[in-house]
């Protein structure tokens, strides 16, 4: 199955560090790894999970082997790299940003939260998954869990609009 | 831990870092505690420290430790089990 990878600007892991073969003219290398969630394994996002990891590369990855699909991620036991999505680029991650900055006053000012709405435009500089975040928890505070998800559920929605993901 | 399933605090990082470091999250809390540290500069700096620390602390030996040090850090420990 293919899926979506976040990698750091350089294709090294955000949290291993570990040094992907990437795509050129042809996938990169397959990649193994013993299977155990969050501890082994080749870590994927399904579109839905693209914001609880946004980060600046994005890769569209072929997972093989056994693929667990658990809430907030994939894990599969092979994959490799096809290409990189060139739409997530800086331009990309800067409207996705403000877009969920707007989305965070929007929740706020909604509700009168003014120590939640402050703390949003300082936030923007970090980026968007802190944005992210702010917004979903936002959107928590005013609807709980219920609303987290919706949250979450429109930024799956923007990511998938502007860069035309298919699976 | 916080009360929602959804995520952690930064606090809660502070409580669970060794667990992480060792690997012995239990596989939804990692993934909350990473999904934490992909936005948090603060906390990925914290967690890169207690690494660190355990790296180098791993490597020294009792002999390393010169006797001055050695006495001073006695001399803490009971004066502070005597509090």
């Amino acid at each position: 199955m293919n899926a979506y990878k976040f990698l750091r600007p350089d294709g090294s892991g955000v949290f291993t560090g570990f040094r992907w073969p990437l795509p050129g003219r042809v996938p990169g290398a397959w990649v193994r790894a013993d299977l155990d969630p969050c501890h082994s394994g080749i870590h994927a996002c399904a579109p839905q999970h693209l914001p609880l990891w946004i980060g600046h590369a994005l890769y569209e990855v072929e997972l093989d082997g056994e693929v667990v699909d658990d809430a907030m991620k994939l894990v599969a036991s092979r994959g490799r790299l096809l290409r990189r999505i060139e739409g997530w680029d800086e331009q990309a991650y800067a409207d996705y940003t403000r877009m969920c900055a707007d989305r965070a006053h929007e929740l706020a000012r909604g509700r009168g939260l003014q120590n939640w709405d402050a703390v949003i435009e300082p936030s923007v500089p970090e980026g968007g998954a802190l944005l992210g975040f702010v917004a979903a928890r936002i959107a928590e505070e005013v609807d709980g869990e219920t609303g987290y998800h919706r949250e979450r559920a429109g930024q799956t929605e923007w990511l998938r609009d502007r860069l035309q993901l298919s699976s | 831990m916080s009360h929602s399933p959804l995520h952690i605090s930064c606090q809660d990082v502070v409580e669970l870092v060794t667990d992480y470091v060792e690997q012995a999250l239990p596989a939804e809390e990692a993934a909350v505690f990473e999904q934490h540290l992909n936005f948090c500069d603060g906390c990925v700096w914290y967690v890169d420290q207690v690494r660190k620390t355990i790296d180098v602390v791993g490597e020294l030996r009792t002999e390393d430790v010169p006797v001055e040090t050695k006495v001073k850090l006695l001399t803490a420990f009971r004066d502070w089990r005597r509090e």
